[in-house]
C-alpha cells in the first residue's frame, strides 16, 4: 500500500480556488501596464490570467494580463505530452544491461563428449545457449544508448500542450516578479500553503540569474524549483503541481513560441540537425 | 458553439491534474520491435525455406531465368528518344498562386517574378534536372482576381486571359540554369560574392515562344504584344481593363531586360550583404559584356 500511494499522490482531485475578489487598492492598478498582444489572434479571444505579487503572503492582485491562445489556450494533446516526456526521459538513456554470446563465454571450445556410442544428446559446446551458464541468444549488450531526437513540431505542440493544460486546470499562475522580502523558508512555504499551490511549485523567470532571496529560500526545500525559460520543458511542468511564471517569462515563452509557429523556413533550418529516426 | 479545443480544455476544469503519473500515448500508435520467441521464433526470420527467397539474392528485375527477356525482345522503339534533354517547367495553378497572394506570401504591390515565387518556400525548382522554371497551369483560372505585373516560364491562353481580365499583365520569360541557380536562393548566391551573370538567350527551339506575342513572350514586340491583349479579351469576351488609367501603373508596366536576372540589380554587379554595398564593374571591357 506504501509503495502505491506515492503514485496517486499527484493525482487527487484538489479543490481549487477559482476566484477571489480583487484586494488591490485602485492606486495601485494604475501602476501596472496593460498587456498588448504583439500579434493579436484574430478568431481567437485572448485568454486572460490574474498577475499576482510574491511580496506579501496574502495574495494580491495586481491586474489582468492578455495571454495568447494559440500558446496558453492550444489543443491539450495528451499523447504528444506523452511522447515528449518518455523522449526526454529515454535520449540521456544508456542501458548498461549486458550478456555475453557462446562464443563470449570462457571455454566451451572442447567437444563435450564423442558424437556417437554414449546413448547422450549429441552436443558441439558446453557454452550452447541449451547449457546452464552457456552463452544467451539475442541478449542485451552494452552500451545500448537510447538517443533519438522527436520531431520539432511535437515538441513544440508538447510545450504548448503543457502549458494549455496548465493554464485549463488553475496550475499556472504569473506573477510580477519572484522578489521576496526575505529568505526565510517559513516564508516561501507559508505562501504556497495559503494560495493552495500545491506542494511542489516551479518558478520560471526570463533570466538564469534569480533574485538571492528565492534563491536562499527554495535552495534546500527540494519541491520548490527555479528554471529559466530557456530550460523550460514538458517534463518539468508536470512534475511539479504548479507553475509560475513571471510577467518577463511570459512574454518571452510567448514570443519563443509563437515564432517557432509561424515561421516558414523550418525544413531548410532544421535539416542540420537531423538524427535518424528509430 | 465552442471548438473542440475549448470543449477539451473546460473538461479538463474537471478532471485531477494532469502529471507525470496519468499520461499515455494513442492507443496502438506504437508497435515496438518484435522478435519470435519460443520453439520456433527464430528458426528462419521470415525470410523461407530453401532458394532465392532464403538467400535474398534475388534475380536482376527484368531476368527471366534464361528466356529472352521481354524488355530485350524487341530491338529499338525510340519512344522516349531525347526525353532526358527535354526541358521540364513543374506546374504551379492559378489556385495556388491565388492562395499564395491571400496568405500573404507574396506581395502584389511589387512585380511577381520566379524569385518571388521562390521566397515563399512553397514552390521547389530543381535546375539540374532540367526544370526552367514556372509553368503556371489554369485550374483556379475562373477565381483568380489578384491585379498582378507576373513574369512566368510557361503559361497557356487561359491564364493569360484569367490574369488580363483581373487587370494584370502576364509575360513569359526564360532563365538559363545558371541564372536559376542564383535565384533559387538568393540569399546563398550573393554570398558567394560572384558577379551576378547575364541572362542567356533562349535556345533555338525555345526562341519561338519567347518570341510570341500571343503567348506574351518577352522578346514579343510590345506593340504586338498590347494587340494581342485586345484579341484575346475579344475571343473570351471580357472588358480589357485600362493599364494606363491604372494607379499601379508604374508597377504594372515594370519590365526585366533580358539580360537581368533580378529586379533592380544589373548583370555584372556584385552583392555585398556584409558591407552592405554594391560593387559596379567599371572597366570598358566588362561594360561591354554585361551590356544588353
Amino acid at each position: 500500500m506504501l509503495t502505491v500511494l506515492p503514485k496517486f499522490r499527484n493525482c487527487t482531485c484538489i479543490a481549487r480556488k477559482y476566484s477571489s475578489a480583487v484586494v488591490s487598492s485602485t492606486n495601485q492598478n494604475e501602476n501596472i501596464e496593460i498587456r498588448k498582444l504583439k500579434f493579436p489572434p484574430k478568431y481567437q479571444k485572448p485568454r486572460q490570467v490574474w498577475l499576482e505579487n510574491l511580496d506579501t503572503i496574502e495574495e494580491t492582485k495586481l491586474g489582468l494580463l492578455d495571454l495568447h491562445p494559440s500558446i496558453f489556450a492550444a489543443n491539450p494533446r495528451i499523447d504528444l505530452i506523452h511522447q515528449n516526456v518518455k523522449w526526454q526521459t529515454l535520449y540521456r538513456y544508456v542501458s548498461y544491461a549486458h550478456t555475453k554470446s557462446r562464443f563470449e563465454c570462457r571455454g566451451g571450445g572442447r567437444k563435450p563428449w564423442p558424437q556417437k556410442g554414449l546413448g547422450k544428446a549429441r552436443h558441439g559446446s558446453i557454452r550452447s545457449p541449451l547449457f546452464k551458464g552457456g552463452g544467451i541468444i539475442h541478449g542485451p549488450k552494452s552500451p545500448t544508448p537510447h538517443f533519438y531526437m522527436l520531431p520539432f513540431y511535437t515538441r513544440l505542440f508538447g510545450l504548448t500542450s503543457t502549458l494549455s493544460i496548465k493554464f485549463a486546470q488553475d496550475d499556472l499562475h504569473v506573477v510580477d516578479n519572484l522578489e521576496i522580502p526575505t529568505e526565510e523558508l517559513s516564508y516561501i512555504e507559508e505562501l504556497v500553503k495559503s494560495r493552495n499551490w500545491g506542494p511542489s511549485v516551479l518558478f520560471v523567470d526570463d533570466t538564469d540569474i534569480m533574485p538571492i532571496n528565492i534563491t536562499a529560500a527554495t535552495d534546500t526545500i527540494k519541491h520548490f524549483n527555479l528554471m529559466p525559460v530557456y530550460g523550460l520543458n514538458v517534463y518539468s511542468m508536470l512534475k511539479h503541481d504548479t507553475l509560475v511564471l513571471t510577467r518577463s517569462a511570459v512574454e518571452l515563452i510567448e514570443d519563443k513560441l509563437l515564432t517557432h509557429l509561424h515561421k516558414n523556413d523550418t525544413r531548410a533550418v532544421m535539416s542540420k540537425f537531423k538524427v535518424d529516426q528509430q | 458553439m465552442p471548438n473542440t479545443v475549448d470543449k477539451a480544455l473546460n473538461l479538463l476544469r474537471f478532471l485531477p491534474r494532469v502529471c507525470l503519473a496519468n499520461i499515455r500515448d494513442n492507443p496502438g500508435s506504437r508497435r515496438g520491435p518484435r522478435r519470435g520467441r519460443a520453439q520456433h521464433g527464430g528458426d528462419k526470420h521470415g525470410a523461407g525455406n530453401k532458394g532465392s527467397g532464403q538467400r535474398q539474392n534475388y534475380m536482376r528485375i527484368g531476368y527471366e531465368t534464361g528466356n529472352n527477356p521481354f524488355y530485350l525482345r524487341f530491338p529499338w522503339e525510340p519512344y522516349y528518344k531525347g526525353h532526358h534533354l527535354k526541358r521540364q517547367y513543374p506546374p504551379l495553378s492559378m489556385l495556388d498562386l491565388q492562395k499564395m497572394i491571400d496568405l500573404n506570401r507574396i506581395d502584389t504591390s511589387k512585380p511577381i517574378d520566379l524569385v518571388a515565387i521562390l521566397n515563399t518556400g512553397l514552390y521547389k525548382l530543381f535546375p539540374d534536372q532540367h526544370q526552367f522554371g514556372v509553368h503556371l497551369t489554369d485550374d483556379g483560372a475562373d477565381i483568380f482576381d489578384a491585379k498582378v505585373n507576373l513574369e512566368v516560364q510557361w503559361a497557356n491562353e487561359l491564364v493569360v486571359a484569367a490574369v488580363e481580365r483581373a487587370g494584370g499583365v502576364i509575360t513569359t520569360a526564360y532563365y538559363d540554369p545558371h541564372s536559376l541557380q542564383a535565384m533559387l536562393n538568393t540569399k546563398k548566391f550573393f554570398e558567394r560574392g560572384i558577379p551576378i551573370p547575364r541572362r542567356m538567350m533562349p535556345p533555338p527551339d525555345a526562341i519561338e515562344y519567347y518570341t510570341d506575342a500571343s503567348k506574351r513572350g518577352y522578346l514579343a514586340d510590345p506593340e504586338k504584344v498590347s494587340e494581342e491583349r485586345l484579341v484575346l479579351s475579344q475571343k473570351y469576351g471580357y472588358k480589357l481593363p485600362k493599364i494606363e488609367d491604372d494607379p499601379d501603373y508604374e508597377m504594372l508596366t515594370e519590365r526585366k531586360d533580358p539580360r537581368q536576372i533580378f529586379f533592380g540589380l544589373d548583370p555584372g554587379w556584385v552583392v555585398n550583404l556584409r558591407d552592405k554595398v554594391i560593387l559596379k564593374p567599371q572597366e570598358e571591357e566588362l561594360l561591354k559584356y554585361y551590356a544588353s
